[in-house]
This record gives structure tokens, sequence and C-alpha cells, in this order.
């Protein structure tokens, strides 16, 4: 009976059976440092290496990882977060409340990319060795949903190589080396070519799967990572091309794994504009009826059937069904051409007129080819779209330099919450208050900037989701940007592997299983 | 004779002069472009930056300086050997190629003695049967290695060899072996593998190219007065074919191939992104994309340097070769 326990216990705790994960995706993270980039690429794979005080689960809810609990300090003056015990990192130092402190003040550096994240924070204490308290300039209901992807990093470990501070322009230790708590350490760094991460025996959590090596390759050209996937060189891509999801499908031993990102896609205005770059005198875009009109002109399900191939959803705002503080019930305005046409000649301008369309063709999925069909949609509305595309690289100092009318944007909350999307793409512009950053339209709408900081200090769940569906609303009344659809994740696996496929596009190592 | 060697010492002088002006201006040119491949603090910073660390940045890079003067000050550090520090790896520019030259130098010789080999031995080849079926085929097909870009020529060979065949790596380079100051994929069978798919994509232009060149030269020369009177005497076909005609169809094919060597390493861009070769082809593409400035000046600069460097050597060759370009030095 003993041993026979000792058996069960053991293979409850150790993987069933060590397996190596041989993977791509289209681009390789700039840097291993964790506050040295704030980018998708970064976090998905320093998210197996490093950890949070919390984490996200598979539905994205937020759960314990290095704190075990966490509870509103007062009156929301703060938020207090009791820590896991016997935590190591890689390189065998304990985990303490230093580490959190020295963690907090690197990644609020004036040198760092994530700074942005502890604006609502005024103090830091360490009340003993697994206490902190994070103390708010206001109440902040979401503090914890916000530094799901604030990683903690040993202080010993940074004095020691010099990486007390990120340094994005120079690099230092951190950019090539990691040192976290998390599931797998770094064995192998060349970066844009190979990284190879390893299962870390010390880890404190049990949710893991079978993956004891994964392989990271970087494979820019879509083409050549299918042919890899086809051939049984890779176990893993993503993503596979919307126009070859269903020839992967079909093809014998892979298979495709489809799911909805957190990423919306919509279409901006120049509403601050006093004439349009491309057009005469005057901003049509400013009357609200031009703006109902162009959501109503465009058939987002004949763009989503034609070009996505189906595999995306529409959506009615500026986030996707799954976010925290997502509105329910609304619908995005029907296809209705003739209607469209009525409330463009009822503003005025019964013939149309000339504006330019801005589109970027290497950063969204298809984002070339949907702006094709958008552009013939409002063509057919009687508008001339002067219609123009470019590489991302150009397409963002275009944006800022308001050398734009009508543009394409996609938005991926980095909160996961609805209320992110109200800070960045609706609060009117303003640099110092670090709001609308990202409002390229220069949108103002005063209930809006009104709500924002009560939705950001609202404890209460149910008045908070009020204020946030009341937003939701004005924007769809409103068309302050036609939000189009939210864009899907379609990866390619080999038979066999099995993923947890999450809206942030994150991979998560330690919940895939490889067979065999 | 010694104003014959005074006369090439300035002829090569002089050449060398002009070769650096050529440099200095491609500079300029490349430094004038950056602008227009976008802003690299897009790139580096996250959708959730501030204001203040787009400027702290921009102060930091020195991007807020003109193109002339962030010019100069490529200039002055790479004479020194600094080519600056890569936006998208955070680490000196100079060890980044040094890492990933032998990958792209290993490509282009293995392509470039493909396209040498197969391209003389089926340029004699169409030469000699020049009404032969097989010769006409031959001839057909090197159209394709003509008209066809590099690139479906890649995706058609990973296509057939590595998905339908599986007999061949369809990414990469194979397991390297690394000497410390090289790392080669000549010593490991997967090195090998890897290397044969692109080493064909990219060497079928130059091969086709020679073949060609070979076939035309040749013909001419079967038609010379010597040819028909080394027939004549009876000599073998083989001593005709190989060693009289073919020696003398060689000086224009080492010229071409010379030339065409800068062409393979520069143009090996389109073949490593297509096979996820890591050499400097596919670093230059991840650079434009991510707007890495000290990466595309470094590059550009070294393959200008390469051009130059080939012809400058060309057009030394030559005057050592041909004795009217020696004494007419000064004027040529």
């Amino acid at each position: 009976m003993r041993p026979f326990l000792t058996a069960a216990l053991l293979a409850a705790a150790l993987p069933a059976g060590a397996a190596e994960l041989r993977y791509a995706a289209t681009s390789d993270p700039n840097t291993l440092d964790p506050n040295a980039g704030n980018s998708a690429p970064v976090f998905s794979l320093l998210g197996n290496v490093y950890e949070g005080l919390v984490r996200r689960g598979r539905d994205m809810s937020i759960e314990p990882a290095l704190a075990t609990a966490w509870e509103p300090i007062g009156d929301g003056e703060g938020w207090r977060f009791t820590l896991r015990q016997g935590v190591t990192f890689h390189g065998g130092e304990a985990f303490t409340a230093e580490d959190v402190i020295f963690s907090y003040e690197r990644a609020s550096s004036e040198e760092s990319d994530t700074s942005s994240w502890f604006a609502p924070v005024s103090e830091v204490v360490m009340v003993d060795d697994y206490t902190v308290d994070f103390m708010t300039t206001a109440p902040n209901p979401i503090f914890p949903d916000s530094i799901a992807n604030w990683m903690m990093m040993d202080s010993g470990w940074a004095a020691a190589n010099g990486a007390e501070r990120p340094n994005i322009e120079q690099g230092n230790y951190a950019t090539l080396n990691a040192n976290g708590t998390g599931p797998y350490r770094v064995t192998e760094r060349q970066p844009g070519l190979r990284t190879v991460l390893e299962a870390y025996d010390g880890w404190w959590g049990e949710d893991r799967g079978n993956v004891t090596r994964a392989v990271f390759t970087p494979v820019q050209n879509a083409a050549t990572s299918v042919a890899a996937l086809l051939s049984g060189e890779l176990d893993l891509i993503e993503p596979v091309p919307v126009q070859d999801a269903n020839r992967v499908d079909t093809a014998d031993g892979v298979q495709v794994v489809r799911g909805i990102e957190a990423r919306v896609i919509m279409l901006g205005f120049p509403h601050d504009a006093d004439g349009l770059i491309a057009g005469g005198e005057g901003n049509p875009f400013q009357d609200a009826r031009v703006r109902q009109a162009v959501a109503k002109a465009i058939n987002v399900p004949a763009i989503l059937q034609t070009v996505m191939r189906g595999s995306a959803e529409p959506v009615a705002q500026l986030v996707g069904e799954g976010m925290r503080g997502y509105t329910d019930g609304l619908e995005r305005p029907a296809y209705d051409l003739e209607g469209a046409k009525a409330l463009l000649a009822e503003a005025g301008y019964p013939d149309g007129f000339r504006f330019s369309l801005k589109c970027p063709n290497d950063r969204y999925l298809n984002d070339e080819a949907v702006c094709t069909a958008i552009n013939a949609m409002l063509a057919q509305l009687g508008l001339e779209p002067a219609f123009e595309t470019m590489p991302v690289a150009n397409y963002w100092p275009t944006l800022r330099e308001d050398d734009h009318d009508m543009y394409l944007l996609g938005w991926s909350p980095g909160t996961f919450d609805a209320e992110h999307p109200i800070r960045f793409l609706l609060s009117t512009p303003n640099a110092e208050k670090r709001l609308g950053s990202w409002n390229f339209g220069g949108y103002s709408n005063a209930r809006i900037d009104e709500l924002l900081p009560m939705i950001q200090s609202e404890i209460d769940d149910t008045k908070r989701q009020a204020m946030l569906d009341e937003v939701a609303q004005i924007q769809l009344d409103d068309v302050a940007y036609v939000p189009l659809y939210v864009q899907p994740l379609i990866w390619g696996v080999k038979d066999g592997v099995e993923v947890v496929q999450r809206p942030d596009n994150f991979l998560v190592l330690r919940w895939m299983n490889v067979a065999g | 004779m010694r104003r014959n060697t005074l006369g090439m010492l300035a002829y090569i002088i002089r050449r060398i002069f002009q070769s650096i002006v050529v440099l200095l201006a491609v500079g300029l040119v490349a430094f004038s472009m950056f602008r227009f491949v976008g802003d690299p603090i897009e790139q580096l910073l996250g959708q959730e930056r501030t204001v203040q660390d787009v400027e702290r940045l921009r102060e930091a890079l020195g991007l807020n300086d003109p193109f002339p003067v962030q010019y100069f000050d490529f200039l002055v550090r790479a004479a020194q050997g600094d080519f600056g520090i890569s936006y998208r790896q955070s680490r000196p520019v100079a060890d980044i190629l040094l890492e990933r030259a032998p990958a792209t130098l290993e490509l282009a010789l293995v392509s470039g003695l493909l396209a040498l080999a197969v391209g003389i031995g089926l340029g004699v080849f169409t030469a000699i049967r020049r009404d032969g079926w097989a010769a006409n085929i031959i001839m057909s097909a090197s159209l394709i290695g003509v008209s066809l870009p590099t690139f479906l020529i890649g995706i058609l060979l990973i296509y057939v060899f590595g998905v339908q065949l599986r007999w061949l790596p369809t990414f990469g380079r194979g397991d390297v072996v690394d000497l410390g100051w090289w790392t080669t994929g000549f010593l490991t069978s997967s090195g090998l593998k890897s290397l044969i798919l692109p080493s064909i994509t990219l060497g079928l232009f130059q091969m086709t190219l020679i073949m060609r060149l070979v076939r035309s030269e040749m013909l001419e020369v079967l038609r010379q007065d010597y040819i028909r009177f080394a027939r004549a005497r009876g000599l073998s076909a083989k001593a005709v074919n190989f060693r009289h005609a073919l020696k003398n169809t060689m000086i224009p094919v080492i010229t071409v191939t010379g030339l065409q060597l800068g062409a393979i390493i520069a143009f090996a861009i389109i073949t490593e992104t297509v096979f996820q070769w890591p050499g400097v082809g596919l670093l230059f593409i991840n650079a434009v994309q991510f707007v890495d400035i000290p990466v595309m000046a470094a590059y550009l600069m070294l393959i200008s340097v390469m051009f130059v460097m080939i012809n400058l050597l060309v057009d030394i060759l030559y005057v050592w070769v041909d004795p009217r370009l020696r004494i007419d030095g000064r004027h040529a």
C-alpha cells in the first residue's frame, strides 16, 4: 500500500513523460528584460520564465502567483499583498519582500518601458518579509489586474550583474540573461535566431504539462513556418496565415487551433481637424451622421466571410467578449447601404466627398485586404477615399503627425479591462495627464472625460459596470470609432500537441502537453 | 620597368581614393534614406509609453540630431571599429555581424562553387552537343533559372523536398560546430543537409548565367581556325574541347564569376528570408522592419565596401593582365 501511494504522489508531482516542444512565432522578443520591452512577444516568452505577484489563469482571470492573497487597505487607500513563502529564483536566491520593492523601483523607473503601470501608486511599503503595501493616490479597483505582467526580479542578481535598471538603448546583462522564479529557465539565447527554455525543477507550482524543453525559433516568413509544420520540423506555429488555415487543417498530422484575440480592429476618424488632407474645405467627419453612415455602409460580415474566411467575430465596442467590463447586448448597426446614403444626404453630402484612408500592411492579420474591402464599400456609399497602405514603421509616425483622415487601428487592452481603451483611445488627448495617447483623431467627449476617473476609482463592480456601459453606448451612438471585428488567433499544431489559447496570445508552456 | 611600376602604383592609389569617395557617398545616401524607413521609437517602446519616455529615448539615441550629424558621428565611430548598438538587440552591431557572417559566407561559397561547377559542365555540354535533345532540354530549363524569382524557387524546393519527400530540412542551418571565431555547418550531417536547398536557390541564377556564358563563348571559340586545325591534325575530341577550347573561354567566365560573388552575398537576403537562414541578409531584413538604423547602416557600408573592393581588385587585375593599360596608366 505504501509504495503504491508514494508512486501515485510522484506521478501527480512529476510531469507525465518529458517532452520537447519546437515552436515558431513571427517575432522574436527584442529583449529578455521584463522592463525594457512592453509588447506581447516579450511578455509571452518571459511569462514562462518570470512571475508576477498575480497571474492570469486559463480564462484570463487573476489568480495568485508570487502573492498568495491581496486585499484593499482601508477605504481604498491601496492594496496589501501577502507573499508566497519558500519560492526560489532560478539562481537559488530566496524570494522576499525586498525583491518586490526592488522590482517596483526598477519597473517604475524613468528608464523603464512599464512605468505607466505604476502611475496610480504613491508609495510602496515593506511591512515585513512577506507583506507589501501598495498605496494609491485614489481608490484603484483594477490595480491587481493591471500588474499581471509585472515580473519579479532578484535584487541581488541584478546588483551583482549591473542590471539594477533596464537599459533600452544600450542593453545590459538582463537583456540576454534571465533569472526568474517561473517554471522555465532560459538556457540558451541567440537574439533573433533561437531561444531554449528548460523546465526549472525548483518551481513552487503544480499545474504543469509534460514539456521539459522548448526550442523557440522566430520565423518571419509565414510560408516557411507552415512548411516546417507540415514537414514535422516544428510542433507549433503562431500564427497560421488566414488563407492557409483550411489547408493546414486538412493536412495529415497537423491541425489548426482557433481562438479569439483580445485585439479589436476599428476605423478612426479625424475629429479635431479643420479640413481633410485629401479633400477640400471643412471636415464632414465632424458630423455624427456622416460617421454613422460610414458605420452602416461597412458590411462587416461580408469582410469576415471573404477576407478573414469566417475566422473573426464582429464587435460593437472597443473590447471583445470575455474582457472585464464588457458591455452585454450591444449590436453594431446592420449593413444598410440605402440608410447610409440617406444619412449622408441629410448631412449635406449627397454626392460624397474626398478623403484619405490609410492602413498598415504588416501589422494586423490581412490588414491590407480588409482595408481594400472597406475602400470598395465606402466607394459604393458614394464617397471618394484616397486609399493608401504602408508598413507599420511608417504608419504610426504618419498618424502621430496628423497626416491622416480615416485610418485603421487595432487595440488590445493591456489590462484586459474596458477602462483601458477609454484611457488611451476615447479620452481627450492630454500629455501631462497621460490620457488619450493613441487618440490620433483627437476625439473629445466631456461626459466620457468625466466618467473615466470615476470608473478608475469605483470599487463597487455594479456601479463601475454601469459607467462602462454608458461609455460604450456613447461610443456606439456617437461613432467615435467604427469597431469592426475581434482579430482571430490561428495556431497550427502537430497532432498530439495540446495547448491552451488565451486572448492575450501568450504561449504558456506549462499548460502544454506533447504526446509520444 | 620602373616607370611601369610607378604608373601602376599611381593608378592603384587613385582608384583607392575614388573608392573611398564612392563609400562616403553611399553612406550619405543611406543615412538620408533612414528617416523614410520609419521611426525606431515606435518599435522600441510599447503602447503604454508616455511622451516623456519617447523624448528621453529619442535624445539618448541621438535621433534629434540632423542626419548629416548622425552620419558624421557614425563615420567617426566606424573608423574606430565601433558600429554602435543595435536598437533591436541592444548589443554591439559588430558582434552581431561577426556572429552572422559565417552563415552567409558559407552559403555564398557553396552556391558559388555549385554555380561554377554545374554551370561550366552544362555550358560545355550544351556547346558540344548543340543540337542534341538533351542540350535543348537543358537550355529550355535554364530559362526557368533566369526568369523565376528566387522567392518562388525557394518555396517550390521547400515544398517538394521538404514537405512532400521530407528528404531535406525546410529551414535553418542545422547543427553547427563552434570553432570559437567561426561557426560552421560543414562538419555535421544536418548542417550539410541544410545547405543544399538554400544554396541551389541562391546559386540557380548564377548557374544559368555561367552556363549560357560558357556555351556562347565555347561556340565562338569552336569556330576559330586553330580549333579546326587542331581537329584536322587529328587530336582527340577531348583534347580539343577541354585543353584548347575551354581554356580560352575561361577569362570572361572568371571575370563574371568574380563580380557575381558580390551579388551572391548581397542578394542572399531573399534566400535567407525564405529559409530562415541565420545570416546577415536575414539580419538586414529584420533591421529594416524594426527600423534598426545602426544595423542597416553597418550592413549597407559593409556591402558597399565589398563591392568597391571587388571592383578595385578586378581593375588591378586587368592592369596586371593587360600591359597596354600599364604603360598608359595615367590616362586609363
